[in-house]
């Protein structure tokens, strides 16, 4: 029996479980094939993190960061049909509590790392509850607007709150070693990719419950899922305040990542981020968010050096990333509102139909 | 429109109370508190003209436009270009008389505003309107893109205005405090525009039709009225005035990429207050949120609390939205 059960979800997932094998062993399969130490190079009795491996590891790094969020503005956009313009405000202020924990109490460093932690999952979890409360009852656009206020409103604060070093932000000096991804990034990495791993499980999980049900019943019609006697409200609560802790989790892994706290992690280019990469890779799937990070997060950084050459003019592919994004989100949203995976999974229906019956 | 009495005594309590706080606030300094309500009202006609499209383009196609703030930093940059020498267009040679030139770089900020409003009208939106949360993502990634594009064009940073032109060197007196006629010819024109534009949606025919496609589009096209061509007139206009504010805007505020969004947020502030789709209620949001903006800058003078007045509206947009989200002239469907 439960042979069976395990042979049966290898086999759904031989595809995932594949790819994780291959994240697992990635910076070591990158280090062998360059020649590269997975641990940086040794210098005295610290690591200088230099060569391609250690580099990669920060572009997957970031990746999975990126990905975190848009799966957790996938649960709210993409799964329940809350439109919020303000998702960069829990990347922040996750990322700000951490690091407040960290640099400006007594604790010491391992114990101000766990509290940082738990502390800024739990004040996302009931600030997303609170904005929740106070402004589910609006609608569609109204909602979207009051978070966008919402968003701004801590940005801006946080840009000239003396505390804080305002615009220039504070540095993350006080991490515990076997974590800094500056000495140890190769643990740093198994530990985003262990997270990114259980986001995933966790929002796939969620989705195949009951609640996840009434989920996708309050984005499809909730009057409808209200008239049943669902009671929706709470159900778009809950949505957002587990996407407003998941998202914190991506703030913190951010500011430890970059070992810096400042305003830009309240900008509006982490909402804008997972919005974009969301509707890219296909809204309300489970692999989309991952896709359309991972394709357009490789692309920047592939592209980065590249340039185009108009003519007399060379444009520098890096100063119209932004241009380039936009335009493939326009795309998208025009030709492809199902996005990659959206759009994949209707055409490979089509092909499945039009073959003759056997 | 039958507008509720207790949205009247509302405004006049929040008017009076704010200029009452300034005038007691300002030790019955009566230059300090005419200074403050003039650069209020500045304020207000700068909001009134990002305001004005936002909302009657909400009123009349049910889109939220999160591209308008951007045609505003459009405006701003645009006339930057043509007003000073290097850039993307050098007038310098041509048109060497900088009175002369002001009034072309605000037309070219009015002309690019317009192009590219019918532009996303209709090439882009026009294609979603059976998609209404695609069309407000859209919006949305049109601003990233225009924005980028700015900071592409003339880089990140900010430019402040430095070509010295007649009007905004001119100062003149009251109560003993220098106020700029510049200052003082835009909130003129704004209250032109205001007028302008009321007499267009009541007078003309076209004002008409505008008018009973906000109240019920699909009623107006079943009458036989091409009610498409007046969405990309109403979406055009509503682009190229945003660019006038920002061209006007500029002389002060100089060019940079925080424009758009700053703007874009008073804006939706005002156009909420008001209440969705009322031209009137923009028109008196408008003045209200610039003065409450000038009352806090005032008030922030001197105090720890110097973002008060760069979150002022927000947290309009906040209370408004908690309290009454059908704003002050909005129907309470």
């Amino acid at each position: 029996m439960m042979a069976s059960k395990l042979t049966r979800t290898l086999r759904d997932n031989w595809l995932l479980i594949l790819i994780f094998i291959g994240l697992l062993v990635f910076p070591h399969a990158v280090g062998w094939l360059t020649g590269s130490s997975p641990m940086g190079v040794p210098r005295g009795d610290r690591m200088i993190m230099r060569g391609e491996s250690v580099r990669w590891q920060a572009v997957l790094i970031e990746l999975f960061i990126l990905s975190i969020l848009a799966m957790s503005y996938n649960l709210m956009f993409g799964f329940t049909g809350v439109v919020s313009f303000g998702h960069a405000l829990f990347f922040g202020v996750g990322g700000y509590v951490l690091g407040l924990a960290l640099e400006y109490t007594q604790m010491e460093t391992g114990t101000a790392l766990v509290m940082g932690i738990l502390g800024g999952v739990a004040i996302c979890g009931i600030l997303g509850l609170l904005i929740g409360l106070v402004s589910l009852r609006l609608r569609g656009v109204y909602f979207a607007i009051f978070t966008l206020a919402i968003a701004e409103m801590f940005f801006i604060y946080f840009g000239r709150l003396s505390l804080t070093r305002a615009e220039d932000g504070f540095s993350i000096t006080d991490l515990p070693q076997w974590i800094d991804p500056a000495q140890n990034r190769l643990n740093y990495y198994y530990v985003a990719l262990i997270l990114f791993v259980l986001t995933f499980l966790f929002i796939r999980r969620l989705m195949n419950s009951p609640t996840g049900a009434v989920f996708k019943a309050v984005r499809e019609n909730e009057d409808r899922a209200q008239s049943i006697g669902y009671n929706t409200l709470n159900y778009k609560l809950l949505a957002i305040t587990l996407a407003g802790m998941m998202a914190a989790v991506a703030g913190m892994l951010q500011i430890i990542l970059n070992k810096k706290v400042g305003p830009e992690i309240l900008g509006i280019t982490y909402t804008v981020d997972p919005l974009v990469m969301t509707i890219i890779g296909g809204i309300g799937t489970f692999t989309g968010p991952i896709i359309g990070t991972t394709g357009l997060h490789l692309l920047e950084t592939v592209l980065r050096e590249a340039t185009i050459t108009l003519g007399p003019i060379v444009i520098r592919v890096t100063d119209i990333w932004g241009v380039l994004l936009g335009g493939i989100f326009i795309l998208v949203v025009m030709v492809f509102p199902q996005g990659v995976v959206g759009t994949w999974a209707r055409w490979t229906a089509r092909s499945a139909k039009s073959e003759p019956p056997a | 429109m039958a507008v509720r009495r207790s949205s009247i005594v509302a405004i006049i309590v929040v008017i009076v109370g704010l200029l009452a706080f300034n005038l007691l606030k300002s030790g019955g300094n009566l230059g300090n508190f005419g200074i403050t309500v003039l650069s209020g009202l500045f304020q207000g006609m700068l909001l009134f003209l990002v305001a004005s499209g936002l909302s009657i383009i909400f009123g009349l196609m049910d889109i939220l436009n999160l591209a308008q703030g951007t045609y505003f930093m459009l405006g701003a940059y645009v006339a930057y270009d043509v007003q000073h020498a290097g850039g993307v267009v050098d007038l310098t040679s041509v048109v060497p008389d900088p009175n002369l030139r002001f009034p072309i770089a605000v037309a070219a900020a009015i002309v690019v505003g317009a192009a590219l409003g019918v532009v996303l009208e209709r090439g882009l939106l026009r294609r979603l309107y059976s998609r209404p949360i695609f069309q407000l993502v859209l919006t949305f990634g049109v601003s990233l893109v225009i924005i980028e594009l700015i900071k592409f064009i003339w880089s990140t940073t900010p430019y402040s205005w430095t070509e010295v032109f007649g009007l905004r060197t001119q100062t003149f007196e009251l109560f003993g405090q220098g106020f700029s006629v510049y200052r003082l010819f835009i909130i003129g024109m704004g209250f032109l525009l205001i007028i302008g534009i009321a007499l267009l949606l009541r007078r003309t025919r076209t004002g008409i039709i505008i008018r009973a496609g906000v109240e019920d589009s699909a009623m107006v096209e079943a009458l036989g009225i091409n009610v498409r061509s007046v969405f990309t007139l109403v979406f055009t206009l509503g682009c190229a005035i945003a660019a006038l504010g920002g061209a006007v805007a500029a002389p002060f505020l100089g060019a940079s990429s925080s424009l758009g969004n700053a703007f874009l947020l008073q804006g939706i502030a005002v156009v909420v207050l008001g209440g969705m789709g009322s031209y009137e209620g923009t028109a008196v949001g408008s003045i209200m949120v610039g003065l409450a903006i000038a009352v806090a800058q005032d008030a922030a003078i001197g105090t720890s609390f110097s973002v008060l007045p760069s979150i002022t509206p927000m947290l309009v947009l906040i209370l408004i939205l908690l309290l009454r989200p059908s704003g002050l002239f909005g129907n309470t469907r």
